[in-house]
Formats: C-alpha cells, structure tokens, sequence
C-alpha cells in the first residue's frame, strides 16, 4: 500500500498521541473529519496500524530494568516456542532471528528474584536448548511504537 | 497507583482510542475522574504517551535487527552517546552480558544496515560488532505486559 500525505500525517500524529481527534487532524490538513475516519480504517484494513496501546515508564512503576534473552531452540520448534514465549507476561518483544542465536525476546523485570523465576521458566520450558541473559541498563528507547516499554 | 490507575493502564494497553466514558463505565466512576487520573499519569510520567502499533515493513522500514557490540574497557558512555545518535539506530542500551552495549537498528534495506554496523566499527574503542537480523515482524505484546 502506498502511503498519501493524509496518511503520513495520521500516523505521525497518533504515534506521538493516539488519542488526538480526528476532527483536529482534519483541521491541520484542511480536509473533513470524514476523510481521515476513511484513511485510519483503510490503514487499519491494510494492517499498516495493527492498533494502539500506551507506553509506560517502566521504572517509574516499579521494574528495574530490560532483560534481552537469547533462546537456542531444537530445529523446527522456534514458531512454537515464539508464541509461547510472546504470552507471557513481562516480555515486550519477541521474534526470530539469524544468527548465534534463534529467538530473541526483550523483558521488564523488577528485580533479580523476578528475573531468576523467569529464566527458571524458559529454562524448564521443552525444546528449548539454552538460555542467554543480558541485563540492559540506560537503555534509551528512541522508537517506542516499535519498542513499547 | 491503586486499582483504578491500573484499570485505566490495562483498558489503554489494549486500544489507546477508547473514549473516557467506556472506562468510566466499566470502572463504575465518571468519566472526569478518568479525565483526570489519566491526566496526572502523564504529568507524572508514569504514562510517557499513547501511540499506534505499525507494522514496519508495511509503515515503510523493512529490516529489524539485533546490535551487540563489544568495546574496550573505557568509558561506554561516551561511545553509547555517540551510537544513540545514528541514523536507525531505536534503541540502545549499556549490557551486562556477552556484550558491553546492545541495540536495535531499525532500516530500509541491508544497505543501511551494513552502513550502520560499518559506522560503529568505526567508533574508538569499539572492537567489534555483531549483527543478528529480525526474520518476522517483531511480535510486540505490550497488551500481555502485566504489573502489579
């Protein structure tokens, strides 16, 4: 799907503040509140925008810090394990990778007892091979629709 | 934070449009008081901003990858600073682990992100870089994220 001006401005606008009207994105634009309803669904449709969410300041309440874990996994397994891994709550990101290792995920956790029961559960999890644990501090996070912490 | 915070936070993790007055009725107060908490969770920084999930590839940037990089042992600020600063560069990190400072770079094409991991190897001190790349979409699943 090609991407209009309309449709720039939409989805600059709503990453910076989801909740802006669209009747004061019609304004900037000079164009009718109608028109950009239209191009969000169509947007929504296309799945460019998958939806919308709020992004917290993780230690503001309460989790010290973001894990990044490496899973090495048996071969033919890592769709599985990704979409286990992707439910469990305290990870953020989760996705394939090519390289050392073949799922990588990111996590927030509150301190090192929460990151020890976590690791214990990847650990037991079947068909995973090894675990790699790199604790991530001052992490600056400088896209956060794409990394919402 | 108390129960009615965390109900508005959960409400918003799963569709940040909502409008006030569905979460007042589900929390069974009103719709200024929503108004209100959710005004002073911004203010204080407890929420940094509501924004959209996109699909990358389909928003126009194709390529995810995971950065780790290896330095000497010097200052790994001065060098993160500098790093922060490059073009695809979303996040970047100091690490405890196999890596002094981890990141992810967000691009184009492999170009860009071969441009990338050439620009780190030509910061000092660093010594080496390794580049993994994303093969689907990162799954983001800030809806699952619970807190207590």
């Amino acid at each position: 799907m090609d991407l209009d001006k309309i449709d720039r401005t939409i989805i600059t606008t709503l990453t910076s503040d989801a909740r802006t009207p669209f009747r004061k994105i019609a304004r900037d634009l000079d164009v009718s509140p109608d028109t950009i309803t239209n191009h969000f669904e169509k947007l929504k449709k296309e799945g460019v925008i998958i939806g919308s969410t709020v992004v917290l300041n993780s230690e503001k309440i309460g989790y010290a810090s973001i894990v990044r874990f490496g899973f090495k996994v048996k071969p033919t397994f890592s769709s599985e394990i990704l979409s286990i891994v992707i439910k469990i709550p305290s990870i953020i990101v989760a996705t394939k990778l090519m390289g050392e290792f073949d799922i990588m995920a990111l996590g927030v956790v509150k301190d090192f007892n929460h990151l020890f029961s976590l690791r214990d559960k990847f650990v037991k999890m079947p068909n995973i091979e090894k675990v790699d644990i790199s604790i991530w501090i001052k992490t600056m996070s400088l896209k956060p629709e794409y990394f919402i912490i | 934070m108390d129960e009615i915070d965390k109900k508005i936070i959960r409400i918003l993790q799963k569709d940040a449009r909502i409008p006030f007055k569905h979460i007042a009725k589900k929390s069974s107060v009103s719709r200024d008081t929503i108004n209100n908490r959710f005004k002073m969770m911004l203010k204080n920084d407890m929420i940094s901003k509501t924004t959209l999930i996109l699909d990358s590839k389909k928003a126009g940037d194709g390529i995810f990858a995971f950065i780790g990089i290896t330095t000497k042992m010097s200052d790994s600020d001065v060098i993160l600073e500098k790093i922060k600063e490059m073009p695809g560069i979303c996040s970047i990190s100091r690490a405890i682990g196999e890596y002094n400072i981890e990141g992810i770079f967000l691009g184009k094409s492999m170009e860009e992100m071969s441009q990338a991991k050439e620009q780190i190897e030509n910061v000092p001190d660093v010594i080496d870089v390794v580049v993994e790349v994303f093969v689907d979409t990162p799954l983001l699943c800030p809806q699952n994220f619970e807190f207590d």
